[in-house]
C-alpha cells in the first residue's frame, strides 16, 4: 500500500493550462475519483501520476520520493485504459502475463499468479482467448486483472468503464470496488460521471480548468458544496442568489432566505444553494418556519419512483424532487409552494 | 526535460535513415539536376562551371520542342479522357451493381494488371499489335477479305497501351469514391422523383468528382512523361517529349539540356499538381 | 433486384434488368481488354514458331531456351538479388520512420509527410535521369549499387504510406500500456507495436519488392552495360527484335509480379486483424 502526492503540479499545453498548481494527497488503500467535464485536466493529473505527462512544475511524490520525471516503466503502477488496450495479438493469458515476463518472473510463478489474478475477476479459464473473443464486460476485467497482477503501488484506472453499457457498468462499480478492497490497493480512477464518482469513491477531488475545485468524501462535498460549480457537477442544485441582510440572503422577488452556515458581511452579495431532493413541494405554505419560494409549476417529469418538478419562480426556475409515494401529481401551471430547511441551504462561492 | 530529450533522439534515430536516404537519392539529385540545366556543360571532364540559360532557351526557340511537348500533353488528354469514359462507367457497375464475394474478385481483378510489370503488359501489345499479329489474325478469322490491320508503330497504338496501363488507376479512384456514396441518397432522390440521367448528372457526378479528378491526376502526371510506351509502340509516330528527355541521356549525351527539359516538364507536372491538390489532399487519405 | 427506375407497366422492371445487364456486359469487356493482351503473350510464349506464325503450335522450347540463357540467366539473379536486398533495407527503415511519423507530434512532421509525395508523383522519367545525373557526378558511378540506391529510395515513400495506415489503426495506448506494465520503450516495440504492426510491415515489404522487381525506368538509366537486370533485357530484347523467348522471361515476370500483388491485396485488405 503506497501513499501518492501532487505537490504544485503544473503542466501547460502552449497557451492552455491543463494543470495549475495543483496538490493534492492520495491516502493509502483509497479508492481516489478524480472529477471533472471533459478538458477540465484530471486525465493529464492520472497521466502525470502514470508518467506519461511530464509536469512543468511540482513534485509527483509515491512513498515520499519524487518520481516526476521517473520513466513510465520504473514507477511500479498498474493502469486501466479507456478502451482496456489488451494486446490484440496475445492470449488473456499472455497480456496478464506480460508485466511479470518484462520482470523477468519465471513462467512456473506467472503461471500461478495469472491464476490467481483470473479468479479474482472471475474469469477462470479464459487463459487461452484473444482478447477480440470478450466481450466489453470481459476485457475489462481481463485489463483489470493484467494492471493488477504485477502488484503494483498504486492502480491508475482512466474512465474504466466509459464503454461499457449502463446495466453492466452498475455491475463493474460494485465489482472493482470489492477487488480494490480485497486487494487493499490505492486506487485513483477518472471520471465524468458523478454517479460513478459517488458509488465508489472514498475520497473525490472535483477538477475544473486544471485546477482543485473540491476535496472530500463522497458525502460530504455532495451536502457541503464550495462552490456553484462543485453543487452543480456533483448532484443537482438550486442556485438562489442575493445579498445579505441581517444574517440571512435577501433574494429578489422571494425575501430572506436563511442558511446554516455563516454568512459574509451585510450588503455584500451571497449565493445559496439547495438539492432539489431537500425541497418539499406543496399546494400551501405549511406554516413552519422555513425558507419558502412561490411559483408556478412548468412541468412534473414523472420517472417511475419518483417525480422532479420544474417551477418556475421569481427566484428563477427552481426543482423540486418527489418519492412516488402515491400523493397526487401537480400539473402544469398549478401555483405551488416550494419550502425547504435552513438546515440544507448552503452557502457556496460563485 | 529529461523525457523531451530521449523523445527527439528517437524522432531523430527513427525518421534519419529513411529520410537521409530520400534526401541523397532523390532530393539531391533533382537538385543537382536543376544546377546543371544552368551548366554549359555536364559533369564530364574537369571544366569551369559556366552559367547558361541556353538549355531553356531552346525550348522556347526551337518549334519542335514545343510541338512535342504539346503533343505528349494531347496525349495525357487523350489517355486521361479514354480512361475517364471506360473507367467511370465501370467502376459504377462494380461499385453499384455487383454485390458481395463478386465484388471483392471483380475489383482485384482489375487493380492487379494495374500492380504488375508496365513494360511486359506494353510489350504484350506490341505482339498483339504488330502485322500478322494476333489482331489481325483474329479481325481476318471473322471478317475474310478486311483490310489488314496494322496498328504496330502508330499514335493509336500508344494511346491503346497507355491506356491498358492507366485505366486500373481510374476504375480504382472512381470505385473508392463510389463506393463511399451512400445507396440511401440515391434512393433519396429516386424517392423524391429523380429520373435515373438526373441521378447519375445531379448526385452520383458531383460527388464522384474528388476520385475522378485524382484519377485524372494521377494518370495524366504520369503518362507526359512517359518514353517507353511511346517508344515501344509507336516507332517513329511515338516520339514526344519523353523520348527526347531520354535520348539526352542515352544518345546524344547532352545532360544540360536533358536537365531543362525534365524542368519544364515538371514545372507543368506541379502545376497540374497545384491546381488539383485540394481534390487529391482528401484522396490520399482515404486510399 | 429489380428498383423502379422510372417510366410504366412492363418498361418499369424490363430498363433496370436491362441496364444491369448491359453493365454487366461492359464490365466484362473491359476485363477482357485488360487481360486478353497478357493471356496473348503468355500463349505466344508457348507456340513453336518464332515468327509467331498461326495456328498455335504448343511447345516448350522457349522455355528451355531460356534456362541455357546466360544473359537471361543473370539479369533475373541480380533482379531477385536486389528486390530482396531492397526490400529488407526499404522495409527497416521505413517502418522505423513510419513508426515515428504515426507516434510522434513533432515539428516537421507535416513536412516529412508532404515529402513522401513528391517521390511518387515526379515522374520516374524525371527521377531516374536525376539519379543519373547526381550518381555519375559524385563518383557512385552507374551499376546495381546505384540500382539498389534508387529502388531503396523509390520504395521508401511506398512503405511508409502502408505501414503509417497500419500505425493509424491502432493509438498509442498500446504501448503505453506495456510502459505502465514495466516495459522499456525497446521492450514494447518489439513485443507489442512490432507484432501488431506485422501485417502493415509485410504488405509493405511485398510491395517493395515489386517496385523493385518491376521497375524499368530507374533501372534503364542506372544500370551499367553488361549487369542489367529482367526489365532492362526485356527491354532491349524488344528493341533489338523480340522471339518467343522473350514472351516467355516476360510471362515469368508477370506471374511473379501479380502473384506478390495478389499477396499484398489479400494482406493489407484483411490484415486488419489478427
Amino acid at each position: 500500500m503506497s501513499v501518492v502526492e501532487a505537490r504544485h503540479v503544473t503542466k501547460r499545453y502552449g497557451e492552455v493550462r491543463a494543470l495549475d498548481d495543483v496538490s493534492l494527497v492520495f491516502p493509502e488503500g483509497n479508492f481516489f475519483a478524480l472529477l471533472g467535464p471533459s478538458g477540465s485536466g484530471k486525465t493529464t493529473l492520472l497521466r502525470a501520476v502514470a508518467g506519461f505527462v511530464e509536469p512543468e512544475a511540482g513534485e509527483i511524490l509515491l512513498d515520499g520520493q519524487d518520481i516526476a520525471h521517473t520513466p513510465v516503466h520504473r514507477r511500479n503502477i498498474g493502469m486501466v485504459f479507456q478502451n482496456y488496450a489488451l494486446f490484440p495479438h496475445m492470449s488473456v493469458f499472455d497480456n496478464i502475463a506480460f508485466g511479470l515476463s518484462v520482470r523477468g518472473v519465471s513462467r512456473a510463478e506467472a503461471r500461478e499468479r495469472v491464476h490467481r489474478m483470473l479468479d479474482l475477476v472471475r474469469l477462470p479459464g479464459m487463459e487461452e482467448r484473444k482478447p477480440r473473443q470478450l466481450s466489453g464486460g470481459q476485457q475489462q476485467r481481463v485489463a483489470l486483472a493484467r494492471a493488477m497482477v504485477t502488484e503494483p503501488k498504486v492502480l491508475l484506472l482512466d474512465e474504466p468503464l466509459g464503454a461499457l453499457d449502463k446495466r453492466l457498468r452498475q455491475e463493474m462499480q460494485i465489482e472493482l470496488k470489492q477487488i480494490q478492497r480485497a486487494v487493499g490497493i490505492t486506487a485513483i480512477f477518472v471520471t465524468h460521471d458523478q454517479e460513478e464518482a459517488l458509488t465508489l469513491s472514498d475520497h473525490i477531488a472535483i477538477i475544473n480548468d486544471g485546477r482543485l475545485v473540491q476535496v472530500g468524501a463522497p458525502h460530504d462535498i455532495y451536502e457541503n458544496p464550495g462552490s456553484v460549480f462543485a453543487a452543480g457537477f456533483l448532484g443537482d442544485a438550486n442556485i438562489l442568489r442575493g445579498r445579505v441582510e441581517n444574517g440571512a440572503v435577501a433574494v429578489d422577488g422571494v425575501g430572506p432566505v436563511t442558511p446554516r452556515s455563516a454568512l459574509p458581511g451585510q450588503g455584500s452579495p451571497a449565493v445559496v444553494a439547495v438539492r432539489p431532493e431537500k425541497v418539499r413541494i406543496l399546494a400551501e405554505p405549511s406554516g413552519q418556519a422555513c425558507n419558502r419560494v412561490a411559483g408556478r409549476v412548468i412541468q412534473g417529469v414523472f420517472s417511475g419512483t419518483s417525480v422532479t418538478y420544474i417551477v418556475e419562480t421569481a427566484a428563477g426556475v427552481q426543482r423540486a424532487f418527489r418519492q412516488n409515494a402515491g400523493e397526487r401529481i401537480h400539473g402544469a401551471g398549478e401555483g405551488v409552494v416550494l419550502e425547504w430547511s435552513p438546515e440544507h441551504t448552503v452557502v457556496v462561492e460563485e | 526535460m529529461r523525457a523531451e530529450t530521449r523523445r527527439r533522439w528517437a524522432i531523430a534515430g527513427l525518421t534519419g535513415p529513411a529520410y537521409l536516404w530520400l534526401t541523397l537519392t532523390i532530393f539531391l539529385p533533382l537538385s543537382a539536376m536543376l544546377w546543371f540545366s544552368f551548366q554549359k556543360k555536364g559533369p564530364f571532364g574537369r571544366h569551369e562551371a559556366e552559367f547558361t540559360l541556353k538549355h531553356y532557351e531552346a525550348f522556347f526557340t526551337k518549334a519542335y520542342m514545343q510541338d512535342l511537348t504539346w503533343r505528349s500533353l494531347e496525349m495525357g488528354l487523350q489517355v486521361t479522357v479514354i480512361c475517364l469514359v471506360l473507367g467511370f462507367p465501370a467502376a459504377y457497375v462494380l461499385a453499384k451493381r455487383i454485390r458481395g464475394r463478386w465484388r471483392e474478385a471483380l475489383f482485384l481483378l482489375v487493380v492487379l494488371p494495374f500492380w504488375s510489370n508496365a513494360l511486359v503488359r506494353i510489350f504484350s501489345w506490341t505482339v498483339v499489335l504488330r502485322p500478322g499479329g494476333v489482331l489481325d489474325g483474329a479481325v481476318q478469322f471473322v471478317f475474310p477479305g478486311a483490310p489488314a490491320i496494322d496498328l504496330a508503330d502508330s499514335w493509336n497504338a500508344v494511346i491503346i497501351g497507355l491506356v491498358h496501363s492507366y485505366l486500373p488507376y481510374m476504375i480504382l479512384t472512381c470505385y473508392l469514391s463510389l463506393q463511399a456514396l451512400d445507396d440511401s441518397l440515391i434512393e433519396a432522390a429516386r424517392s423524391l422523383g429523380a429520373s435515373a440521367a438526373t441521378i447519375l448528372w445531379r448526385i452520383v457526378l458531383p460527388l464522384a468528382i474528388p476520385g475522378i479528378a485524382a484519377g485524372a491526376v494521377l494518370i495524366f502526371v504520369p503518362v507526359i512523361g512517359s518514353f517507353f510506351e511511346p517508344k515501344l509502340l509507336g516507332g517513329t509516330q511515338g516520339v514526344v517529349i519523353g523520348t527526347v528527355i531520354e535520348e539526352q541521356f542515352t544518345v546524344v549525351s547532352n545532360w544540360p539540356l536533358g536537365g531543362a527539359l525534365s524542368f519544364i516538364l515538371l514545372a507543368i507536372v506541379l502545376l497540374i499538381l497545384a491546381v488539383s491538390y485540394p481534390f487529391l489532399k482528401d484522396r490520399m487519405r482515404t486510399a | 433486384m429489380a428498383q423502379p427506375w422510372e417510366g410504366e407497366g412492363m418498361s418499369r422492371h424490363l430498363l433496370p434488368r436491362i441496364a444491369d445487364g448491359m453493365g454487366r456486359i461492359f464490365l466484362a469487356l473491359i476485363l477482357v481488354f485488360l487481360y486478353v493482351p497478357i493471356a496473348v503473350l503468355a500463349l505466344m510464349g508457348f507456340n513453336e514458331s518464332v515468327h509467331y506464325a498461326l495456328p498455335f503450335e504448343f511447345s516448350t522450347k522457349w522455355y528451355e531456351a531460356l534456362a541455357g540463357n546466360e544473359r537471361l540467366l543473370t539479369a533475373s539473379f541480380n533482379s531477385v538479388w536486389i528486390a530482396l536486398a531492397n526490400t529488407v533495407v526499404a522495409t527497416t527503415i521505413g517502418t522505423m520512420a513510419a513508426f515515428a511519423l504515426g507516434r510522434f507530434r513533432f515539428r516537421g512532421r507535416t513536412v516529412m509527410q508532404l515529402l513522401l509525395f513528391p517521390p511518387i508523383t515526379i515522374p520516374w522519367l524525371i527521377i531516374g535521369t536525376a539519379m543519373l545525373v547526381f550518381f555519375f557526378w559524385t563518383g557512385i558511378g552507374r551499376g546495381l549499387h546505384s540500382l539498389l540506391l534508387g529502388h531503396i529510395a523509390l520504395s521508401l515513400p511506398y512503405v511508409i504510406i502502408v505501414v503509417g495506415a497500419r500505425m493509424a489503426s491502432f493509438g498509442p495506448e498500446l504501448e503505453e500500456a506495456a510502459a505502465s506494465l514495466g516495459a522499456t520503450p525497446l521492450q514494447a516495440f518489439w513485443r507489442i507495436s512490432l507484432p501488431v504492426l506485422m501485417p502493415g510491415i509485410i504488405a509493405a515489404a511485398l510491395f517493395a519488392f515489386a517496385v523493385s522487381f518491376d521497375q524499368f525506368v530507374i533501372s534503364y538509366f542506372l544500370a551499367a552495360p553488361g549487369t542489367s537486370v529482367l526489365p532492362v533485357e526485356i527491354f532491349s530484347a524488344i528493341r533489338k527484335g523480340f522471339t518467343p523467348e522473350v514472351n516467355a522471361i516476360s510471362t515469368l515476370v508477370i506471374f511473379v509480379s501479380m502473384g506478390i500483388m495478389l499477396a499484398f491485396a489479400r494482406l493489407s485488405k484483411f490484415g486488419g486483424e489478427r
